[in-house]
Formats: structure tokens, sequence, C-alpha cells
């Protein structure tokens, strides 16, 4: 055995230029799925932590049914029972209470129907990042009433500016009809469309007292340490909330429920990557399966003396599996430790890709990107590497059984 | 309210005459146009009650309607009190709205019309659109019934091809007496979205008149806005600047 782990070392190094570029081969594969890996990884994180911050939290408490059917009676009677409840969770790091109602908006000129959010102007910022999305004008200082923040578009298209005048028309909790005038204290842009058309809002106080909501909220968000986080506070929030004594039932909903689409978006890019590493994996074992059958070819006749010596077929494609999973284990070992390094590299100083940072910005996302470096990203790379080219390996060692001595000796 | 009540005037609209001896299409037709005009008369004024209710909650309104030939309809609420003086008015197809607490008039645009009417299941279509079933649909006679020793026309009417519509089919009945007994509203795969039904039929305003209107939606068992008439009153006319925005601001009884 020993003597053939020997033999299997010394017959890699009889080619070292050739030993070399199999061994580069390989483990510039890893290198690329390593690093690839943890990019994307690193900018999905990336990219949920950034959009959790747009709107939606980690966490949302609702009543059952909001989140599809909007209805303004699904309320949360008593948000201060819930807060009390994230208050004692210590992965929250932050919260706050939202309510909603669609009313009419009505400028001199103009009349659209919209949604009308009542937010806390202290917590939200906490939360959120729309304060920093002011565009003109201010966000809310605390004990603001009838001002508004309107969306970039709502605004172009109710010709109004900082200062003018608004009036919302709309229907109150307890069935009554809402109306107010409000006064244009900020225009916000998401550079989302969605948003920016169809969102106006008010001083959480101020739309409780005009929508007549007795106090209550449409949704409780908060925000966790870490995305790795929430499925645990979500399984305390969800058992702290049976504790309590509320009119509807309520549930707690993590980011994936609420943004569906964004898990979707990112399940379709991890796709598409594969694809691509696929085609990398496949390019490099056909230049592995070259290197191999290479080595038939070459050795045919000394494989022919073995035989006639009275070595086994068996042995003989032992030796050639030792050689190729040498090979293979080298390059896969070299990829990782390079792979490794690199990503490391930029995880640290981060990369930003020019050009990009204008649209990165508009959907709130930091213009420096980093990768990701973790266990899964190392080992679904590299692992995915080392199982093709052992497959491909396998077979140059299988066809060597079928060599005849006689004929194995006259090759030429 | 006042919503719903220019829906109730729509469905009296669909009143009809009796048959006459022409094809089965114009008899439809005159039946719905005497329908209509039986139920909206040359002008009216009324006091609703309407009640939304809800599995979990029930909101009661009372509101005043005026309405003159077949188009225009005043609506001012009257009760309860913190909703007192709103109002709708809509001339033609196009509808506005008053609030007092912000003394504003607000014009519905084309993009909220198919939302609810005051959270009732009366859509802003239903009242601006309640004469389109006239001029926009054709009608065919398709069934009878007899209600109270009566003839009841079943009509199916279905919107002319290039007709700006809102529903793909509905469906009257209109008794012989020319009393709209129920009006349904199909989408355009042609299942039942919603139904209005009125009941209840009395002598009010000189006329027999179904004083109890629900309307109903198709999938939802306890969810229906139902308005009840107070008093009804037919006349010849009424003043011309009833129907007007400054009268909308501040209405003149």
């Amino acid at each position: 055995m020993s003597m053939d782990l020997t033999m299997a070392w010394r017959n890699i190094w009889r080619h070292p230029r050739r030993a070399v570029l199999t061994m580069a081969a390989i483990a510039f594969a890893t290198v690329l799925l390593v690093f690839m890996l943890s990019w994307q990884f690193g900018s999905y994180d990336t990219m949920i932590n950034a959009a959790v911050k747009v709107h939606t939290g980690h966490l949302q408490v609702q009543a059952a049914g909001y989140h599809e059917q909007q209805d303004m009676h699904l309320v949360v009677s008593d948000p201060t029972a819930v807060t009390r409840i994230l208050e004692g969770i210590p992965d929250v790091t932050a919260h706050t209470a939202r309510a909603t109602a669609f009313s009419l908006v009505s400028s001199k000129e103009r009349t659209y129907g919209v949604a009308v959010r009542g937010i806390d102007p202290v917590r939200e910022t906490q939360v959120t990042t729309l304060k920093q999305l002011i565009r003109e004008g201010h966000y809310f200082t605390e004990g603001d009433t009838n001002a508004a923040l309107v969306g970039g578009l709502l605004a172009k298209n109710l010709r109004v500016g900082v200062g003018d005048e608004l009036v919302l028309l709309g229907q109150g909790r307890d069935g009554s009809i809402a109306a107010t005038v409000v006064r244009v204290k900020g225009i916000f842009r998401y550079g989302q469309d969605e948003f920016d058309r169809n969102f106006i809002y008010l001083p959480l106080p101020y739309f409780q007292e005009v929508y007549s909501m007795r106090g209550a909220v449409h949704e409780v968000v908060a925000l966790c340490v870490s995305l790795e986080a929430v499925p645990r506070v979500k399984r305390a929030v969800a058992a702290g909330l049976k504790t309590i004594d509320e009119e509807n039932k309520l549930v707690v909903l993590d980011w994936m429920e609420l943004m569906p689409g964004l898990i979707q978006s990112i399940k379709m890019d991890l796709i598409s990557g594969f694809i691509f590493y696929i085609i990398l994996i496949v390019v490099v074992a056909f230049s592995i399966l070259n290197t191999f059958l290479m080595v038939i070819f070459e050795r045919t006749r000394e494989f022919g003396v073995f035989m006639a010596l009275g070595t086994t077929p068996g042995r003989l494609t032992r030796l050639l599996l030792f050689e190729s999973t040498t090979l293979t284990l080298l390059g896969t070992a070299l990829g990782i430790l390079a792979g490794s390094l690199v990503t490391w590299y930029f995880q640290v100083h981060g990369i930003v890709i020019s050009g990009t940072s204008e649209m990165l910005r508009q959907y709130g996302l930091p213009e420096r990107m980093y990768p990701q470096l973790s266990p899964l990203s190392i080992a679904v790379g590299a692992g995915l590497v080392l199982i093709i080219t052992l497959v491909t390996a396998l077979y140059p060692a299988l066809k060597v059984r079928r060599l005849r001595p006689v004929e194995a000796m006259r090759a030429v | 309210m006042m919503q719903r009540t220019c829906l109730v005037f729509g469905l009296i609209i669909f009143f009809c005459v009796g048959p006459g001896t022409s094809s089965k299409a114009q008899d439809a037709q005159a039946i719905v146009q005497a329908g209509f005009d039986y139920w909206r008369g040359k002008a009216s004024a009324a006091v609703v009650e309407m009640v939304i209710h809800r599995p979990d909650w029930e909101r009661p309104m009372t509101i005043e309607a005026w309405t003159e030939g077949r188009s225009d309809s005043l609506i001012v609420i009257i009760a309860p009190s913190k909703d007192k003086g709103n109002g709708t008015l809509k001339r033609g197809k196009e509808m506005w709205m008053y609030n007092p607490k912000v003394n504003r008039v607000i014009k519905i645009p084309p993009s909220m019309m198919s939302q609810a009417w005051m959270g009732s299941d009366f859509s802003n279509n239903d009242l601006a659109k309640s004469d389109s079933i006239l001029d926009d649909y054709t009608h065919t006679l398709v069934d009878t019934e007899t209600h109270e020793d009566k003839k009841v026309y079943v009509i199916k009417s279905m919107p002319k091809p290039a007709a700006p519509v809102v529903w793909g089919m509905q469906r009257l009945k209109i008794r012989e007496d020319h009393i709209l007994l129920q009006e349904e509203f199909y989408d355009e795969d042609l299942t039942l979205v919603k139904a209005m039904t009125g009941s209840q039929i009395q002598m009010m305003g000189g006329r027999l008149f179904p004083t109890v209107w629900r309307m109903q939606k198709a999938d939802v068992e306890d969810e229906y806005t139902e308005l009840t008439y107070r008093e009804l009153e037919f006349r010849d006319d009424l003043p011309d600047n009833l129907f007007t925005l400054s009268n909308l601001r501040n209405p003149r009884r």
C-alpha cells in the first residue's frame, strides 16, 4: 500500500509541468467558486439588510390577515403591550409602530388616491432610512402635527412643493369621515416608483387622531442585531404574543413573508450563479480527463509490463486513483487557501464597482460591497470541484483494466 | 352615503314599462327604461338610512338625497353628527365630495372610481355610472317569474362592444308594474360579484316602491350595506341651483 502511494507520488512528478498545470486548473476553479459564492452570500446579506431598512424591518407584528387584506379594522389595539415584549428581547435593536389608511389626497389642482401612513417621528429613524431619503424640506420633529412627508413623484403629480397645503379625505377606523389639511414638510425619494408615487407620511399621534384610531396601529416593526438572529427573535415574539390579551389575533411575520419578492430574486440569482459554476467546473473536468487519458496512452507499455509481471488490474486502478486523488486534493487545498486569502482581503477592504454607486444608492444600498467568507461558501465551492474531478478521473482508472498485457506491451 | 343613494337611484331606474308588441330586445330595452324612470321619477327628494354591516361592526348613517333627470344627484349626510354636512355631488359622469371640516371640495379622480364609497359595498362607479345601464348595455328578456302574483321580467344586460363599463354582465329583475326587484353585477368572467336586492314594497311618495335595498357581495355572507327609505317624495322639478358645487358647500334645502 505505502509502496503504491510512493509510486503514485513519483509518477505525478514524472511530468512536473503537467502536474503543476493540472493542479493550477483545479485550484483556479476552487478560488473562483469560493470567491464568487462568498460574494453572492455577502451581497445577499447587504441587500436584505438594506431592504429591511427601507421599509419592512426584520420582523413585524400585525393582526392576522392584515398583510393580505390591508383592512384598516385589523389593528394592533394595544401597541405598548407588543413594544414591551420586544424590549424584553435582547436581540431586538430597535422598533417602531405604524398605521396606514387609504385616502384621497388633493392639492389645489389635482386629486389622487394614496396610502397615508402614520409613523413615529423618533423611532422610525432608528428602524428605517427614511430620514436620509428626504430630498427637499425637512424630516418631522417631535410634536409635529399637521405636517406631511410626500413622495417625490406624488408631489410632482400633485404639483406641490414644500410648504404647500394638501387636503386628505378618507375614512377613519370607526367608519367616520376622516378629513384634514396638512402642510408638506418634506419630500422623500426612495428611487422606487411604488413608494414615491403612492405614499404620504404623517406623524403617528396626529394620524391616530385624524383617523379615529383610538391608540391602535397596524404594524409594530422590529429590527434585529443580525439576520441570523431573526428566527430566534421571531419565536420569542410569537411566544410573548400568546401572553397578551388582544381583540384581534396577532401574528409575527419575518422579512421573507413581508417581502416574498426579495427571497425569490435571491433564489433566481443563486440559480443563475450555479449554472455559471457548473459550466466552469465542466471545463476544468475536461482538462483533468485529458491529463489522465494522456497518462494511459503514454504508459500503455509500462502497464503491459506490470501486468505481464503479475500486477492485478485492481492494483493498477488503485495506483491511478491515488495519482488523481493526490493531484485533486492538492489542487483544491491550494485553491481553498488562495481563495480564502483573496476573499478575506476584499472582505476587509470591500469592492466598489465603478459606475454603479448611483443606482445602488437609489435602492438604499451602500456603494462598497463586501464578500462574506463562511464555512458554507468554502465547502460548497471546494466540494463541487473535488467531487466532479474525482468522478472524471474514474474513467481512465477503470479503462486500464481492459488492457491485454501482450497487446499493451506492443503499443507505441 | 351619497354613493349608496346614487346606487339606489340607479336601481330604481331599471324599473320597466309594460311590454310592447315589438321585438324582444326592444321589449327588454323598454322594460329597463321604464323601470329606471319609475325609480327616479322626474325628480325626487329622499331621506335614507344606510347601515354598513360587517361581521364585527356595524355603522349606521342617515343621508338626504336629491335626484333630477337620469344622471344628477346630490347626497348629504345628516347623521351621525360627526360626519354631518359631508356631501357628494354627481353631475353627468363626474363626482365631487365636500367635507365641512376642511371646507374643501374634492373631485373624485378616475383612478378612485372603483373604490368603495364611504366604506360601503357601493363603489363610486355604482353611483356615477348609475344611468349607464340605459346607454351602454343591450338588454335581452331571458325569463319571467312571479312575485306577489305579479309577473317579473328577468333581463340579461350585456355591455355594448366599445362601452366604457365596469361590469361584464348585469341581470335585472323588474316587475310588470315597473318595480326593480334585483340587480346583479357580474365580472368579465361572468361570475357574480355583488347583488342589490329590493324588498318591503310599500306606497311611498305616491307610488309603490321597495323601501329597503341591500347590496351584498357574492362571496361573503355577513357583509352588506342596507338602505332604508324613511321619506321619499317625487316632484316635477327641483331648483336649478341644487346640483351645483356652491350648493354642495352650503346646502340650501
